[in-house]
């Protein structure tokens, strides 16, 4: 109790936010995935995270590995503030890849940020048979240019994907590799 | 002749070229962080760079500010929200959500005589003299300059910033709509189109209300702004009263100007979600050019997306009439099949699918969709 107090009082200050190592090794993301890393990655804990995870090397800004888990029928992949429940994009679990894809344009590009699909393909992740696409994003607020990656599956009616996305210019190159063998590794946990 | 104001309603008399301010007095330190600030917005990656788009909406601003043209640099920014603004120093941008919703050239200049209106008559000056008579001074100035001084980046969002600091009194944008109507006229456009812009815009809002079940929602735009029916009824009143020989809307030039833009426009009108308001826009769009199959294409998008019940059968309804104009878009090929999948009929789905992989071998999801065809289980979540 004392340490939820103590929480809440420099929450805030500062929001409770820290970041702990994961890896190398299995890890289980949000008790449904297990990703097995050759390398660490820090894991954001703070607020607004929703059903997501956020991992990173070298800061959020600079690349983001990020886990979307068990987004069921009508949930949102993150909380869009200040819109009506009609304008808000949520997941339908009849959704094909475009559809997804779609889902995840309309949330990245919340604030003015410029999505662009370069490839949809299809591809196996977490032991199924699902889909892979690469986007280009230019973030409004520094006019960074961002590639991304984004793996994802629908199983029993519920989605999962797992994207990565740094800027174009170094960070790309430096963790793509990493993150994309943390895809593959992917797997429901048993 | 160009129109005139009837007798009794007195003319807006351009004043002569402003000289720069000096840099020792408060508009000049502002001018001179304005300069700043259009360097970083001609870096920008959201910027419009077509030569022939950027000519031509320069030109229009140009054949309304008259003396003033040299002073006047227009950007047109990439950003799908109804929007323009104005500085000090003669830098206006237009967002081109705002160029999405109209209809022709004497549309567009009502919105640029509007914001040159605010430039002649420089209400930013009164605005910045207000806010340090009422000792805001530090606060209006703070945010501006914490904005500029914030590095070399986000320059789009600290003009954004910067633009909010600039946001003018209802009695500043009632004279710079009187101004702008009167410059428009005087350059030969029909004056009545100034009231339609917003009432367009209202039929926009209002569809949206309908659709989301919300009271009211305004534009951020409205906080300053008079409400936009009384503009637009203040606006038309003062148009009828104009004596017009010279009627042009120039919509044939328009139209061949904004064609090329319109899909990247409407695609990124559809991102924000507004279907009660992109359906409206639709509606107006189609009306006034109902062979463009692109824009049933995007009505059938529309829905689709939008997902509610019946929306799946307006899509269809709407590809097929996309699919009889001489432009109808491959695309709308995906969109029935996505829709017929999600209503079961894997038949016509797949047929859907391999017309689409037909005419769009290279599209960027045609490897998922191939893979739809080839193994129609996979479309299957």
């Amino acid at each position: 109790m004392k340490t939820l107090l103590i929480c809440f009082l420099a929450s805030l200050l500062s929001a409770c936010v820290s970041m702990t190592a994961v890896g190398p090794g299995d890890v289980t993301v949000r008790d449904k995935l297990v990703v097995k890393l050759d390398s660490a990655w820090n894991k954001y804990n703070g607020p607004g995270v929703g059903k997501t995870e956020l991992w990173t090397t070298d800061g959020l800004s600079l690349d983001v590995l990020r886990f979307f888990v068990d987004i069921g029928e009508g949930e949102q992949l993150i909380e869009v503030r200040g819109a009506h429940e009609k304008q808000v994009p949520k997941f339908r679990a009849t959704m094909q890849p475009q559809e997804v894809v779609e889902l995840y344009d309309a949330v990245m590009s919340q604030g003015g940020n410029r999505f662009h699909l370069d490839k949809l393909a299809p591809a196996d992740f977490a032991g199924g048979a699902g889909f892979r696409f690469d986007y280009t994003l230019v973030r409004k607020g520094d006019e960074v240019e961002l590639k991304g990656f984004c793996y994802g599956v629908v199983r029993d009616k519920r989605l999962y994907l797992m994207t990565f996305q740094a800027p174009k210019i170094h960070y790309y190159a430096q963790h793509a590799q990493r993150a994309q063998a943390a895809a593959l590794s992917i797997r429901f946990k048993g | 002749m160009l129109p005139q104001l009837a007798q009794g309603e007195s003319s807006w008399l351009v004043p002569p070229r402003f000289e720069r301010p000096l840099l020792s007095t408060d508009e000049g330190g502002l001018w001179s962080m304005l300069d700043r600030e259009e360097n970083k917005l001609k870096r920008s990656k959201f910027l419009v760079r077509d030569r022939e788009l950027n000519d031509y909406v320069a030109g229009i601003a140009c054949r309304l500010a008259g003396d003033h043209c040299p002073d006047m640099r227009v950007y047109v920014v990439r950003t799908p929200v109804f929007n323009a603004n104005m500085a000090p120093n003669g830098m206006m941008q237009v967002w081109t959500g705002l160029l999405l919703r109209l209809t022709n050239e004497a549309q567009l200049a009502a919105v640029l005589g509007h914001e040159i209106g605010h430039y002649l008559a420089r209400h930013s000056l009164d605005r910045l003299r207000d806010a340090k008579s009422r000792s805001a001074f530090g606060q209006f100035l703070g945010i501006a300059l914490s904005a500029a001084g914030a590095g070399g980046a986000g320059s789009l969002a600290q003009l954004a910033l910067i633009a909010g600091s600039f946001s003018y009194g209802r009695e500043h944008e009632r004279e710079a709509d009187r101004i702008g109507m009167d410059l428009m006229a005087k350059a030969g456009y029909e004056p009545m189109e100034a009231s339609k812009v917003w009432e367009q815009l209202l039929t926009e809002l209002k569809a949206e209300r309908d659709w989301t079940g919300m009271p009211d929602q305004r534009s951020v735009l409205f906080a300053t702004h008079p409400l936009p029916e009384e503009r637009s009824s203040e606006l038309a009143t003062r148009a009828a009263k104009m004596v017009d020989s010279a009627h042009e809307t120039g919509v044939v030039a328009w139209r061949a100007v904004i064609k090329p833009h319109q899909w990247a426009w409407l695609e990124e009108e559809l991102k924000r979600r507004r279907f009660g308001e992109t359906l409206a826009l639709l509606q107006r769009l189609i009306e006034n050019t109902p062979d463009d199959g692109d824009l049933f294409f995007f009505r059938g998008e529309t829905h689709r997306i939008r997902a509610a019940d019946g929306d799946f059968e307006l899509a269809l309804d709407a590809y097929r009439s996309a699919e009889t104009k001489r432009n109808a878009p491959a695309d709308l090929y995906r969109g029935r099949g996505m829709v017929l999948q999600g209503k079961g009929e894997e038949a016509a789905a797949q047929d859907a699918f391999r017309r689409y992989l037909t005419l769009r071998p290279q599209a960027a999801d045609a490897a998922m969709v191939a893979s739809y065809v080839t193994n129609p289980e996979k479309s299957k979540p």
